[in-house]
């Protein structure tokens, strides 16, 4: 008996490996060599020898630690605002039709860099809301705390986070929650026992992605964000504006200190969903 | 639960707010001359568009159009088993096996862009449509994967147990319970596979060579020349939001 | 020579003249008797192995009269010599030099994927040291002997000597945009830019660097004035700036929009006929005119550089070569076009073709004269000033 059972876990962890495998040695053999050269650029400059400079240089630009804390910033009030607002834009639009869905997820196929270039024609000085209101209340393009740079994100991220948690809010979800209901759960007590349940792992999930793209991406920041401290991304393309040879290991070490980060960030929200939900 | 007019109402207003500001871009388009203090175009024309299709538009266009598809088709087949092994929490450490398939969406892909040249270039991948869709699968697996695996869980092996005991042959148990079951998350991840891969800028220039795409067409007149760009942006958009509409679908009703 | 047809018809005909004039090096049979002189040049070898090839020109591809004049100027040309030529339209020299890197880090010295790239002086500097160039090719051209070899901005670029590893093929020079309608005088110098900017304050402004035209305002401060004394200058202005200095625009085309929205009173650009391009554009009133600041305009030229491993080097030249050619050359400074000035020295340029470059300086939204030109600084001395413009003006 236990031999035999034994032996089907080992067969099912087999399948679960050769589920694995395809994906992951795709990844793997693809992937893995655009890594290596990243970090091999980091360390050795072309026609050059190992070394640390690039590392080092990176470490004492001093707009490096400024240039540290903004995009942290940046990246944990986009993150939590885009799925707060995910959230509750999911629950009050779940029942409604197509066409309010659709049209709440347009800004989805846009790429940021137009998403960031529509945020510069509404509120840039001299823009739309400009001109419609005879000047503005207040700054968001170019301002100090980079708030339009999260506006825009939390603007393109909440359609996409949303996206995610209404496919996983369907008619299996309702049914559930309709029995709650007539077992005497109330509205609160649904929500934390039955909807958070099945959109956790939807939210968790397209939370790393939306902030492992706040963290590398430079597109939003270069085009809204203020001209001081840039991101560490809008800090990587610098170094490389100009000679992309002096810069490139700089840019490098600088990418991968920020993908470092965004992993970090990863290992972190699985570990907290786990501890919110008790599994 | 009964719909007021109130939930209605919240609906439609969230709908607007984040689908009007996107109207400027269709403005922008169409207008020749649109300068302060004008709240319209003062010079409404079609330079934008001219300009826009007079280049490789057209070529671009159906490139990006295949390698999407191809490439989004090759990671749902790759990412189905994977994603089902991580939602069903069938690994002892799940999170290790998670995060090496999300590592590319962790990492910038402005990181590792000239490293996957350099390897593409090493692997003699570069310069065709296979290559293409292998550098852009980089970049789409992973959000295949991530998303696709909240789909499935204890509910979607319970139904398909209950399948089972009914007699369904494993065909037509993936055919009329599984595929039901996952059906709108599928297609969130198909559409966002798709969207990535037609997004794609940096992999699509350095490893295609040059071959025309639509990003490539279009990210240089972003900052220069916003008419063109935004010219263009419609026609990059036309077969984008044909796939939400379609996504937004599937999740509304499943079969 | 039926394969010409299909170029414009007044190209065509500068450029029959000029093969009339042996200058083309066409290796056609009935081109006459001056090809006897070229039928040992090498250069008829050379045209013979780009015959089928197709050129991979990566340049910026973000202004719609540069694709134009590639399109409908230098692709019939260079298919009249047999070569088809497509370009590959980026946002930054960057992304070219990229790949070539990429190339030579994968050990690929041969039958590299990037033919032609438009160069700029620090990326070029960059890879010379790394030999990532062909070598002692752009001298040999037939066309180079239109150029004025005692010019430095022709044989040096960022004071790099070019030595034969990239071509010319544009002028650049850094003007200055005002609007006539709303400033009546623009300042004449930096002095009486600060002058204005006090009168006005909230009114200049200038591109953050290491964006390429605000990185080339800086230098002119520079040149003007001595670094320290720049340095000092740029404190003092900041405050009385745009956003009183705290935020600046991060490329020239936001710059622009600020000007054409009417939140500042200057633009600035290092494309010499730019103010004609933004009003084509519907960007810029027409009341807006150029000025300088200073005694002359920053000066720079434009080159074109063919990566030691390209693919179809020989095509490659032929390109480069029909870029310098005169009939080229005029079309590219004809104002209803590209208009920007000619590299050659139009002295050395037959006296039949020399009409067709008097008009390039011709119209509103151009200066008549550049003053004396200010010579670009070293390349590796970009990079040090505009650390120093970070530290010190940026975040202090």
């Amino acid at each position: 008996m236990e031999a035999r059972g034994a032996a089907r876990l080992r067969a099912e962890r087999r399948r679960t490996r050769l589920a694995l495998a395809p994906a992951l040695g795709v990844l793997t053999l693809l992937f893995g060599g655009a890594l290596a050269g990243a970090a091999r650029t980091s360390f050795v400059p072309l026609g050059g020898h190992a070394t640390l400079d690039a590392w080092r240089a990176m470490f004492d630009d001093p707009a490096f630690g400024d240039s540290v804390r903004f995009t942290l910033q940046v990246t944990v009030l986009s993150t939590l605002s885009s799925c707060a607002l995910a959230l509750v834009v999911a629950l009050a639009v779940r029942r409604r039709s197509l066409a309010v869905r659709a049209f709440l997820s347009l800004p989805v196929p846009v790429p940021h860099l137009l998403v960031a270039l529509t945020a510069v024609l509404w509120l840039a000085p001299g823009g739309l809301a400009d001109r419609a209101l005879g000047g503005l209340p207040l700054t968001l393009v170019r301002d100090d705390l980079g708030l339009g740079v999260v506006l825009v994100y939390v603007y393109k991220e909440t359609p996409f986070l949303v996206l995610l948690l209404l496919a996983a809010m369907g008619e299996a979800l309702a049914t559930r929650e309709e029995a709650a209901a007539v077992l005497g759960a109330g509205p609160a007590q649904r929500l934390r026992w039955v909807v958070w349940p099945a959109v956790r792992t939807p939210l968790v999930v397209g939370a790393i992605v939306v902030a492992a793209f706040v963290l590398g991406a430079f597109e939003v920041p270069l085009t809204v964000g203020p001209s001081y401290p840039p991101t560490l991304a809008e800090f990587a393309l610098q170094a490389t504006q100009g000679d992309l040879l002096a810069g490139e290991g700089v840019a490098a070490a600088t990418l991968l200190l920020t993908a470092a980060a965004s992993t970090a960030l990863a290992v972190l929200a699985v570990r907290l969903a786990k501890d919110v939900s008790g599994g | 639960m009964a719909e007021s007019r109130l939930q209605r109402a919240l609906g439609a207003l969230l709908a607007a707010a984040f689908a009007l500001p996107l109207v400027v871009l269709v403005v922008r388009a169409f207008a020749d001359q649109w300068r302060a203090p004008a709240l319209l175009p003062q010079v409404w024309g079609l330079r934008g568009v001219e300009l826009a299709f007079s280049g490789e538009a057209a070529a671009a266009f159906g490139t990006s159009m295949l390698v999407a598809v191809v490439t989004t088709a090759l990671a749902l087949v790759l990412g189905w088993p994977a994603a089902r092994v991580l939602g069903e929490r069938r690994l002892r450490r799940p999170a290790f096996a998670f995060l090496l398939l999300a590592m590319p969406l962790l990492v910038p892909p402005y990181a590792t862009g000239a490293g996957l040249t350099e390897w593409f270039l090493r692997l003699d991948l570069t310069d065709t449509i296979a290559g293409l869709v292998l550098a852009h699968l980089v970049a789409v697996l992973p959000y295949v994967v991530v998303v696709l695996l909240s789909a499935f869980g204890p509910q979607v092996t319970a139904l398909e147990e209950m399948a089972r005991a009914n007699g369904l042959a494993p065909l037509q148990r993936w055919r009329w319970v599984t595929l039901p079951a996952v059906r709108p998350t599928l297609a969130a991840a198909a559409f966002l596979g798709f969207l990535v891969s037609w997004s794609q800028y940096g992999s699509s220039l350095a490893v295609g060579g040059g071959r025309p795409m639509l990003p490539v067409v279009m990210l240089p007149f972003v900052r220069s020349d916003p008419q063109v760009a935004a010219s263009l942006a419609l026609l990059f958009l036309v077969p984008a939001v044909a796939a939400l509409a379609l996504t937004a679908r599937a999740a509304r009703s499943p079969l | 020579m039926p394969a010409q047809s299909r170029i414009p018809l007044a190209l065509a005909l500068l450029a029959l003249l000029l093969s009339a004039c042996g200058g083309s090096d066409d290796a056609s049979p009935d081109a006459g008797a001056a090809k006897t002189v070229s039928s040992s040049d090498p250069f008829v070898a050379i045209q013979d192995e780009a015959r089928g090839q197709t050129v991979r020109w990566w340049m910026y591809g973000g202004d719609d009269r540069i694709n134009a004049y590639v399109k409908d100027v230098v692709a019939p040309a260079a298919k009249a010599k047999g070569v088809t030529l497509r370009q590959v339209p980026i946002t930054d020299t960057a992304d070219a030099v990229q790949r070539v890197v990429a190339e030579k880090r994968a050990g690929k010295t041969t039958g590299g994927g990037v033919d032609l790239i438009w160069i700029n002086g620090e990326n070029f500097a960059g890879g010379k040291k790394v030999g990532l160039w062909l070598k002692d090719w752009s001298t040999a051209l037939p066309s180079a002997r239109y150029l004025d070899a005692s010019d430095p901005t022709i044989t040096t670029d960022f004071q790099i000597p070019v030595d034969g590893q990239e071509a010319p093929w544009s002028r650049a020079a850094f003007v200055y945009a005002y609007d006539s309608a709303k400033v009546k005088a623009p300042p004449k110098d930096f002095d009486g830019l600060l002058a204005y900017a006090k009168a006005h304050p909230g009114r200049v402004t200038y591109p953050a660097p290491p964006d390429f035209t605000g990185s080339a305002f800086v230098r002119q401060v520079v040149a003007a004035k001595g670094e320290d004394a720049a340095f000092a200058y740029l404190k003092a202005l900041k405050p009385l700036m745009w956003r009183k200095g705290k935020a600046l625009p991060k490329s020239e085309a936001e710059l622009d929009g600020l000007f054409a929205d009417g939140q500042v009173d200057f633009a600035m650009s290092y494309e010499f006929g730019f103010i004609r391009n933004e009003v084509r554009k519907g960007s810029f009133p027409k009341s807006v005119r150029p000025f300088l600041l200073g005694k002359g305009a920053l000066a720079n030229v434009s080159f074109v550089t063919i990566p030691a491993n390209a693919a179809h080097q020989a095509g490659a030249k032929v390109v480069a070569d029909l870029l310098l050619s005169p009939a080229l050359q005029a079309a590219k400074a004809d104002p209803k076009g590209l208009g920007s000035p000619t590299v050659l020295d139009v002295s050395k340029v037959d006296a039949a073709e020399r009409a067709a470059f008097e008009s390039s300086s011709s119209g509103p939204y151009v200066l008549k004269s550049l003053g004396t030109p200010v010579e670009e600084f070293a390349a590796d001395a970009v990079a040090p000033l505009e650390a120093r413009w970070k530290r010190e003006v940026l975040r202090g």
